[in-house]
């Protein structure tokens, strides 16, 4: 009789303890996995010897492993694409621009394009092989370290900035305002690339507020020469305030441990510096050969390439889309044929998800320009926005095999679109957009052929 | 004799019990020489640790970030070859069989012959290229498939449930890539290879008896195997993934203690995991953690208030709430009591402690129970108490315990890990986890009686000193490493006394 009510209550303790750990055992892959689960909640081989009547805890393990079904639980997905921050990247790559009308009479004298697209690559290159390594550094060893990368290739960068921007000065005879604003540029940009880097993006707008919004009074004032020199002072204080706030938020950058930088940072580094130099040459190259090939203004450039500078944040919300969906797709099949044809569509429908997305901006963009009078319609202006649109396609396909780590064809194909924009610059427009269809197309066939693999998605 | 003393994660890299461990048996033994090989992240990390004079060399392999370099002495036009990207190739032998014995339950047996041959395949070509491969990801998916209805029935799952998908056989993959770099990486040659931990940090010490045929110990402060147990428990990835992956590293733990001369456990209680894990009984040989009696002189003093101290980080797996529930019935009981808390959260895990002091609150002790951050000299975490508790859920062989045992204070502890082998029977009192009445009475009863108090202490720290010296552990790898690097074999172990840590030496099978 005691024996059996002995049974009896270790029957439901173990029947209690089951579901206790009832989640466990589900998705336990053998007895050991849950006798490592019943010691760390402090389940003991004596407490199984005296609660549970069994050997030891691997006994009372095999019991439950034994008792409960397996019903593993699926991993916790991570599905929500957060539309906010990559939108607001976008705002950030293009409202600088607006910047550049309300500088207008800085801009003057000999020099200034030679000048603004010096200033416009030696930014650009630095600020990406800055990312690079900053990305490199946040990966291996956190937000400390790489607050500490960061905040002294911030200092090497504006130093390269300032001496560039002044021998290419004295180089084309540049007027000091000249060298202040093209230097200006390029420490807003490096600024910028540190506040996005350490995830304080959120900051930017305090930086840009200044610049903006003098140029935007300046601006809708008719350019009053009464409020030009105050505009300046305002235009100015945008980059020095991204570059104080990046100094700021880096300085909690911890000790410094180990070496500045890694032979891998350093090489990570390279081709996202020629991205960055390659990029800011294709875009500015439609603006400064001028629709004639041969200078002299392309105003339809001016105008489409800060719609283009905006969708630049539209891609980055889509590839992290396309990222999660092909994700997704590579979780519900074993079949890597199925997957190489559904992984192509999705890489189309994201395309054309830019396409539809940039084409609304630049429509926006030139509605506004026409409305306000600055522009009229005219096939120059209709050639240079599908230009811009061609290249922007191009350059979403290259972001989204850059996140795959394929570099070097991408790298290649623009190398080749802006080697055949110099090279016949003659040819004015319809050089400037066979480049980019050129480089669209390659890039799109590339693209579908190596995407297609499963081991680039996981 | 040249040691290669190997370690996954701590030393000289990270702070912590296994890096402190390392650094006194490098110190204790002079006479012989260490190459360190650490198993790091991604080879960027900071070495924390001064290294030794009599430590030669420091290895790094990295488990993450870029791939290893090709080794020296191999072709770069057919290390070249390996950098294979699935362009219409066969995948090599040596992959085959990975994938095969990964997916067969039978094959245990085979796994050591498949390791042997990747890590020679990896001296030559690109290994991590080759494992990183589509076409071996096609493999092992292909072979997921086919294989996955024998698989699943054994294991308790319906096949249609939880079929392997393709994100599976790519993520599977790419986690045993990572976990077979250091087997990219030349082989150190050494007298002998001492590996800190099993699993990944076993490669070094298999491939240098591979290569070079240098014999190699196996030491477990904490189970490898049980760790991974509970570190995989909610992983990020599918079942299949978390399966296939347990399945690899239990295979490569049994492999590190079949070809491991002797295996050394920090404690019995380790013994009993690494028994179930395939070790042989007849190879295992407990060595204690070991602490340095200068640094914990006896301590005679009391302070005046009747007080508990605890040392340890403010994390769960201490569990400090089921203290601060403890030491509300001991408040009760004796209001003038107080509780010292020494010790930190980990970093990102602040808001734990500030849930402790939220519960200290709420159990109206917040004045009497105070959470004093990390101490500069231990000894006066100790001294601050006239009782040292121990209130954890897990635990490996503590040395917060042992340190106080060598000091003369006595503990109460719950039974977890090694504790009670720590303690035995007249050392401390030991209590069941998580139970806030039984630890509130052990200590009360220590509180109210001085005698007790007096007679533990002092037995505890007789015990220390006996058994649990820094000393006494160093000593033993001196023999170990002098008969093992000279080719003899550890004697069986005395059933009847499993935690002796003398080595007798048996050269060729005979007594000397």
């Amino acid at each position: 009789m005691s024996s059996q009510l002995t049974t009896a209550n270790n029957d439901g303790a173990l029947a209690e303890l089951a579901e206790r750990f009832r989640a466990v055992c589900e998705s336990a892959v053998d007895p050991l996995e849950v006798a490592s689960a019943l010691e760390f909640d402090g389940v003991s081989d004596r407490v199984a010897r005296v609660g549970y009547e069994v050997a030891d805890v691997f006994a009372l393990a095999r019991l439950l492993y034994a008792q409960v079904l397996r019903r593993p639980a699926d991993p916790a997905a991570d599905d929500h694409v957060q539309a906010g921050r990559p939108l607001l990247h976008g705002l950030l790559y293009a409202l600088p621009a607006a910047c550049f009308p309300a500088a207008g009479a800085l801009l003057v004298g000999p020099g200034v394009l030679p000048a603004l697209v010096v200033a416009l690559l030696t930014g650009w290159g630095l600020s990406q092989g800055l990312a690079a390594v900053g990305y490199l550094r946040l990966g291996t060893s956190g937000l400390g370290p790489a607050r500490r990368v960061l905040r002294v290739g911030l200092a090497c960068c504006v130093v390269a900035v300032a001496a560039t921007m002044t021998v290419t000065a004295f180089v084309v005879h540049a007027r000091p305002l000249v060298l202040a604003f093209g230097a200006g540029e390029g420490v807003y940009v490096l600024g910028a690339c540190v506040l996005l880097v350490t995830g304080a993006e959120r900051w930017l707008p305090a930086a840009l507020a200044p610049g903006i919004t003098a140029a935007a009074v300046f601006l809708a004032d008719g350019k009053p020469p009464v409020l030009e020199h105050q505009t300046w002072v305002a235009l100015a204080t945008t980059p020095l305030l991204a570059c104080a706030i990046a100094v700021a938020w880096t300085a909690r950058a911890g000790p410094r441990l180990g070496r500045l930088l890694n032979r891998a940072e350093l090489l990570g580094a390279v081709p996202a510096i020629a991205l960055g130099l390659l990029a800011a040459g294709l875009l500015s190259f439609p603006v400064a050969a001028g629709a004639s090939g041969h200078g002299g203004g392309n105003v339809g450039a001016l105008i489409a390439s800060v719609p283009l500078a905006l969708s630049m944040g539209l891609a980055e919300w889509i590839l992290l889309w396309y990222r999660r969906a092909t994700r997704r797709l590579l979780g519900l099949t074993d079949d890597p044929r199925w997957f190489r044809r559904h992984a192509g569509l999705l890489l189309l429908a994201a395309l054309a998800r830019y396409v539809t997305g940039t084409l609304v901006i630049i429509s926006v963009a030139l509605d506004v320009a026409v409305l306000s009078g600055q522009v009229e319609v005219s096939a120059t202006i209709l050639l240079s926005a599908l230009g811009y649109l061609l290249l922007g396609m191009a350059m979403f396909l290259v972001l989204l095999l850059q996140t795959a780590s394929i570099r070097l064809v991408p790298l290649a194909a623009l190398a080749a679109a802006l080697g055949a924009e110099l090279a016949l610059r003659g040819d004015g427009l319809v050089v400037q957009v066979a480049a980019p269809a050129a480089l669209l197309l390659t890039v799109a066939l590339y693209a579908l052929a190596r995407l297609g693999r499963a081991v680039l998605h996981a | 004799m040249k040691v290669a003393l190997a370690a996954e994660g701590t030393y000289p890299h990270q702070f912590g019990g296994v890096s402190v461990w390392c650094d006194q048996l490098i110190r204790g033994l002079p006479g012989h020489e260490f190459v360190v090989v650490a198993l790091v992240a991604t080879g960027v990390e900071p070495v924390r640790w001064e290294l030794p004079a009599n430590a030669s060399q420091l290895v790094t392999l990295p488990l993450w970030g870029p791939p290893p370099a090709r080794p020296r002495g191999s072709r770069a036009g057919e290390w070249r070859a390996g950098e294979w990207r699935g362009r219409g190739r066969g995948v090599p032998l040596a992959v085959r069989e990975l994938v095969d014995v990964l997916l067969d339950d039978a094959a245990a047996a085979r796994f050591g012959t498949v390791l042997r041959d990747l890590h020679q395949y990896a001296m030559t070509r690109n290994l991590t290229a080759t494992l990183a491969a589509e076409q071996t990801a096609r493999l092992l998916a292909g072979t997921w498939r086919e294989r996955w209805p024998l698989l699943a029935a054994p294991r308790g799952v319906r096949p249609a449930d939880t079929r392997p998908t393709l994100h599976d056989a790519v993520t599977a993959m790419r986690l045993v890539e990572h976990a077979l770099r250091p087997l990219s990486h030349p082989a150190v040659a050494a007298d002998v290879t001492h590996a800190v931990t099993n699993g990944l940090g076993a490669l070094p010490a298999l491939a240098a008896k591979w290569q070079h045929q240098v014999p190699m110990i196996v030491t477990e402060h904490g189970v490898y195997m049980r760790e991974q147990y509970l570190h995989l428990r909610n992983p990020p990835f599918g079942w299949p993934v978390k399966d296939l992956y347990l399945r690899f590293l239990a295979q490569l733990c049994a492999l590190g203690y079949q070809e491991a001369e002797v295996i050394t456990p920090g404690n019995v209680y380790n013994r009993r995991w690494e028994l179930q894990l395939g070790a042989d009984g007849d190879r295992l040989r407990t060595v204690y953690n070991g602490v340095n009696p200068d640094d914990f002189p006896e301590l005679t003093d009391e302070p005046e208030a009747p007080t508990l101290a605890w040392v340890g980080r403010i994390d769960p797996i201490k569990d400090p709430e089921t203290l601060l529930r403890a030491f509300a019935l001991v408040v009760a009981e004796m209001p003038a009591a107080r509780l010292r808390l020494f010790g930190a959260p980990p970093p990102g895990r602040e808001d734990y402690l500030e849930r402790c002091r939220a519960l200290a609150a709420d159990l109206g002790i917040d004045g009497s129970a105070t959470f004093e951050g990390r101490i500069p000299r231990i000894r006066d975490a100790y001294a601050a108490g006239h009782v040292v508790v121990l209130c954890s859920i897990s635990e490996g062989f503590p040395y917060s315990l042992i340190e106080a045992m060598a000091c003369g204070r006595p503990c109460v502890a719950t039974d977890v890990g090694g504790v009670s082998e720590a303690l035995a029977d007249d050392a401390g009192i030991v209590v069941p986890p998580r139970d806030p009445a039984a630890l509130a009475e052990a200590c009360l009863t220590l509180l109210r009686d001085a005698d007790r108090r007096k007679s533990l202490g002092a037995a505890a720290r007789q015990r220390a000193l006996e058994h649990f010296t820094v000393d006494r552990a160093v000593r033993a790898f001196d023999e170990i490493y002098t008969l093992i690097g000279s080719g003899g074999r550890v004697p069986p172990a005395d059933p009847g006394n499993p935690v002796a840590t003398t080595v007798t030496t048996v050269r060729f099978g005979s007594s000397v």
